[in-house]
């Protein structure tokens, strides 16, 4: 299990200072609207991906009118304690150490710090393009093992460079600039299929997951089962990507752009045979999100037999009481912290709850 | 902030533009130059004029020259059937160091990456096509970067030098010499496993799911 023992910041968003030793169990963060809430659980979620959760630029987390800011996590990973300090100047570049040294690579960070999030923005999975999509599934690909990183951005590098041939193509057909492009259709089939049998593995093992997840967090209608299905769609599988490509070629080649593989994919989501994106609820479609959240966090805890802190922003405005009740009783193990700007629902209760108002945070 | 005179200015600028070296240690250097004994000074302006009066490419192989062919290209010694492609000159260099390799060289000047518009015809691989049908190479070693570009330029080597009786090989990806198992990256790691050798044993007897290159 992954925890926050100690959290300390300093000018981080609305946080002038904080101070707070953690609980290894749930914590709720209550409080007003617009008091803080969110950027407290922001930058946990930063602890671990040096990035925010809500899409900010990183200058966007120096609270105004301050120089710098300070995130300082003393981590407890398994029985290895870490101690992750963050600094961000105004002006200047990030500084990150792990235990006092610097950090060699961003990945590494993954080895001893992770968290999965929930926010309400992540509605988007469902109800936004594929793009949204994809990049849940490489998300948990590089969650549940860090190493698969690689795969994603050696593709994202050799999509990058076929697109700039193309474009310098601009239109004509011409045998030198077709050998080049020879070469980067077979990098591409090469680093492509591998990335397309990654993201349907992890499709294939998140169904279980999800459709348990979804069976808790939709109020366990169905004897607990709920026919979720999650299948990841190319447009390129019955063919293979090579000959896709070949295909597609005089099209790339006059559109300027690669057309097809598995940046154009996307992950199928389906309750009871029914795509979820056109023909589920609004209620349904909010438990879906939410299950496939909780599901990556099942995932990733059984991959690699550390739970890793569990971030839920706002989640009580997706669900009615009894669901609330019903998800909290059933939290999967490891550290959590939940915003709720209304008290918990009656029946629910939190190891610790931390009272903020305006930026000051209240034990209780 | 007080501005500087012009030609201070000038040569912070100029060194600012050098690789590695930012506004600050740009003005470190040349206030370090102000300050020290002329001659020294002096010893570093010519000794950057010599080098740009008398560096240039070699017209065969496209490294570093004091004259028309490099020392490498008229080393009578080396063995003129082996190229080893390399990408910059600095990695000649590399090689060099090793004191493994007897054969000649040829420097591409980068290697394909069309984000910073550079294709083949950027490359000095006309020259190298023109070397092996012309100076009786029969081996080619692609030493090119293990990286995205440097190895979609090996694949370009691999499918424009299908020339009969030449062999085309690719330098290995491995561990490191003195290094540790457990340190070593997966990737790494990987590409060591795949790439590995027959020691001993039947070794027509090898695992068919890891399959071995040789």
């Amino acid at each position: 299990m992954i925890s926050v023992r100690r959290l300390h910041l300093r000018n981080f968003r609305s946080y002038e200072e904080l101070d707070l030793e953690l609980s290894p169990g749930l914590t709720a963060i209550v409080g007003d609207n617009g008091n803080g809430k969110t950027n407290l659980i922001e930058s946990i979620g930063f602890l671990s991906r040096l990035s925010s959760f809500r899409g900010a630029s990183t200058d966007a987390l120096v609270r105004v009118g301050a120089e710098e800011m300070v995130v300082r996590g003393e981590i407890l990973c398994g029985d290895r304690e870490v101690l992750i300090e963050v600094e961000i100047p105004r002006h200047g570049r990030m500084r990150v150490l792990v235990n006092k040294q610097r950090l060699a690579k961003r990945g590494d960070l993954a080895e001893v710090m992770t968290t999965t999030v929930f926010s309400p923005d992540d509605l988007e999975i469902v109800k936004g393009g594929p793009a949204g999509r994809r990049q849940y599934l490489d998300d948990v690909l590089v969650d549940v093992h860090p190493k698969n990183d690689a795969a994603c951005s050696d593709f994202a590098k050799v999509l990058r460079q076929r697109n700039a041939l193309l474009k310098q193509m601009s239109g004509r057909r011409s045998p030198e600039a077709e050998l080049t492009l020879d070469v980067w259709d077979h990098r591409l089939t090469e680093v492509g299929e591998r990335l397309a049998v990654l993201r349907t593995k992890i499709a294939q093992q998140l169904t279980p997951f999800v459709d348990e997840a979804y069976a808790l967090v939709s109020g366990g209608l169905n004897g607990g089962r709920s026919d979720v299905r999650l299948q990841y769609v190319s447009g390129w599988a019955a063919t293979g990507l090579a000959e896709a490509l070949r295909d597609c070629r005089v099209d790339d080649i006059r559109r300027g752009v690669s057309t097809v593989g598995p940046h154009r994919d996307d992950l199928a989501l389906g309750i009871g045979g029914l795509p979820v994106r056109t023909h589920a609820s609004q209620g349904e479609q909010r438990s879906m999100v939410l299950a496939l959240r909780l599901a990556s966090h099942r995932l990733v805890t059984a991959a690699r037999g550390e739970a890793p802190v569990l971030l839920l922003d706002d989640v009580f405005s997706e669900l009615d009481d009894r669901r609330s009740v019903a998800l909290l009783s059933s939290l999967p193990e490891g550290q959590k912290f939940l915003t709720s700007a209304s008290a918990l629902p009656t029946g629910a209760v939190a190891d610790v709850t931390v009272m903020i108002n305006e930026s000051r945070a209240t034990v209780c | 902030m007080a501005d500087y005179a012009h030609s201070i200015q000038e040569l912070i600028d100029a060194f600012g533009r050098l690789p590695g070296i930012g506004p600050k240690s740009a003005q470190r250097i040349t206030f370090h130059l102000l300050k020290v004994d002329k001659v020294e000074s002096q010893r570093l302006v010519s000794a950057i004029a010599a080098a740009v009066e008398k560096v240039r490419f070699c017209s065969r192989c496209f490294n570093l020259a004091e004259s028309d062919l490099c020392s490498i290209c008229t080393d009578p010694q080396r063995d003129r059937h082996v190229l080893c492609v390399v990408e910059e000159p600095r990695d000649v260099v590399a090689i060099e160091r090793t004191r493994e390799f007897k054969g000649m060289y040829h420097v591409l000047g980068g290697a394909i990456d069309h984000l910073q518009g550079v294709g083949p015809d950027q490359l000095k691989i006309r020259e190298l096509l023109g070397r092996v049908s012309d100076e009786g190479v029969t081996e080619v070693i692609v030493c090119t970067n293990p990286n995205i570009e440097g190895e979609a330029t090996a694949l370009y080597l691999q499918r424009v030098l299908d020339v009969p009786g030449l062999t085309v090989s690719r330098i290995a990806s491995g561990l490191p010499v003195g290094g540790d198992l457990e340190y070593a990256d997966e990737l790494t790691l990987g590409r060591a496993i795949e790439g590995r050798r027959v020691i001993g044993g039947d070794s027509r007897a090898i695992a068919e799911d890891v399959p071995i290159h040789r």
